[in-house]
């Protein structure tokens, strides 16, 4: 199939970009979900040791991918604890490794944005009549900005990086060309090391466009999420 | 509702701030409380107003105390409360929706995400009492403007009808004027006339001196985080039982 890629399979490409897309997005959405309480909770209360769990987080933004994506493998291989789950080399296990890279971003920058929200808007809150509940969301609401930028910053490292896809993704397509566990940046691996740079090239100006595409939905969400 | 406190005391970090307060706010009357800064004013709003429980003695609600609740069942008695801050405190959005909060949170989740939903989409879902609040601090036409870009005085008249939409029972306001002009302070204290009127509360620290004497039915002189002098407004001002009360409130008190 020749498309608008010149001799590109388009079909390639587009399964290629999908499988990017559905991954990164799945892995962020749960580590959204996970990460937000997480930083509320820490954020809000004082306790010992307070200073080495944000140290902790912190230094879990820095984690090589390669060795994130090691641990997954040993994880998920048929001798480790989940083998029998069968997710090694699929898509899953693949949203699993990014969970584990893009959690501590987004938790780390929210933390920060959390921590930054007045104690006097907290107390307002609860002073109108908010249970702790009522607070938690107008704190989120407060620290919007920030959390959008730790959901964009946590999404630009999950679909942005190689490492940990590789290793328990594989970096397989099938025989069609359609990708199964083939993601934009492992295929410019592949095709670069097969010295194939146009096709490279196009793959990453495609990546390109999709994080291009991502900031400008988080740009458009924040300047509309106005309300309390 | 009566709300009271009984012998309360309250620290910060094992730093005693207020000790031994027994006051009370009474349905239809304004108590002011009077005192040097740093003595506790604050402190005693906030326990009235149901942050932390006081460390020693009860707060007490229509005779019951309030701490002895599960926090579940104390949310009621909260928010028959309203409280207005000394500093900035409204969120950043539109002066409607700061003014609708108490109104907002409670009403049910299904229309609370509707209205946020109608807010996501650049249409406003706030609930009249919301509008009819800020006309009564005559802020109606800043409806629609960011909180953010309200001087000062605009913003803790929005903080009051935030407090005022809620038809609260008790009213609890601390320095509620330090940034108004005279003429708006003469709104808020009509507006605080007309609460009376209905049967509010009202517990209101302050600064100014004429203002206690002009609008509160009852004054508590706080000195030290105790309470010197608590008695009727005129009574405070003209006869004062206590040496320091009646130092501070001629302004020669040296602290
Ligand atoms: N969160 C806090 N942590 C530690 N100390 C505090 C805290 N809040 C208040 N204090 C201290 O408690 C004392 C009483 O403070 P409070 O705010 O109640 O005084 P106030 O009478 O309201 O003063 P002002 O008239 O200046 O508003 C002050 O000495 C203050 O430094
Ligand atoms: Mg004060």
């Amino acid at each position: 199939m020749v498309g608008i890629f010149g001799d590109l399979n388009t079909q390639y490409v587009i399964s290629t970009a999908i499988v990017s897309l559905y991954v990164s997005t799945a892995a962020v959405g749960l580590s959204t979900l996970a990460s937000l309480p997480i930083a509320l909770a820490i954020g809000f209360s004082d306790f010992r040791g307070k200073n080495a769990v944000t140290t902790v987080i912190n230094t879990g933004m820095g984690f090589p991918s390669v060795v994130v994506g090691l641990v997954v493998l040993l994880f998920l291989s048929n001798a480790g604890p989940f083998g029998s789950l069968g997710l090694l080399f699929t898509p899953k296990a693949m949203i699993i490794s990014q969970f584990v890279l893009a959690t501590p971003v987004i938790m780390s920058v929210s933390l920060s944005a959390v921590e930054g929200v007045d104690q006097r808007i907290r107390d307002a809150a609860f002073a109108a009549g908010g249970t702790s509940r009522d607070v938690g969301l107008v704190v989120v609401k407060e620290a919007r900005y920030g959390i959008v930028t730790a959901i964009l910053a946590g999404y630009g490292r999950a679909i942005s990086e190689v490492g940990s896809v590789l290793v328990v993704g594989g970096n397989i397509a099938f025989a069609d060309g359609t990708a199964f566990t083939r993601t934009l940046t492992t295929a410019v691996t592949l095709e670069a090391r097969q010295g194939r740079y146009e096709v490279g090239i196009a793959l990453g100006a495609v990546l390109l466009v999709l994080v291009l595409g991502v900031n400008a939905i988080g740009s458009w969400a924040r300047r509309r999420g106005g309300g309390t | 509702m009566i709300l009271a406190a009984e012998n309360v005391a309250y620290s910060y970090d094992g730093e005693g701030v207020i000790e031994g307060v027994s006051l009370e706010v009474d349905p239809g009357e304004v108590l002011a409380i009077v005192g040097p800064s740093g003595t506790g004013k604050t402190t005693l709003l906030r326990v009235l107003a149901l942050f932390d429980p006081p460390e020693e003695g009860t707060v007490l609600a229509d005779g019951e105390d309030v701490w002895a609740r599960s926090e579940e069942r104390r949310l009621p008695i909260r928010r028959r409360i309203g409280m207005v801050f000394q500093d900035r405190s409204l969120f950043s959005t539109s002066a409607a929706r700061n003014a609708a909060y108490g109104l907002f949170v409670r009403r049910s989740w299904d229309e609370r995400l509707r209205s946020s939903l109608a807010a996501f989409l650049g249409r406003d879902g706030s609930p009249d009492g919301a509008y009819d609040a800020l006309e009564t601090v005559g802020l109606a036409e800043k409806a629609d403007q960011h909180a953010g870009s309200l001087s000062a005085g605009e913003a803790q008249r929005v903080a009051f009808a935030r407090a005022l939409a809620t038809e609260p029972d008790i009213l609890l306001l601390d320095e509620f004027t330090s940034n108004l002009d005279p003429r708006n302070t003469a709104v808020l204290e009509t507006a605080i006339d007309r609460a009376r009127d209905r049967g509010i509360g009202v517990a209101m620290a302050t600064h100014d001196m004429q203002q206690a004497r002009r609008i509160a039915d009852r004054t508590a002189v706080l000195l030290d985080g105790t309470c010197i002098e608590c008695g009727r407004t005129e009574r405070v001002f003209e006869n004062p039982r206590d040496e320091r009360a009646r130092k501070f409130i001629a302004g020669e008190l040296v602290y």
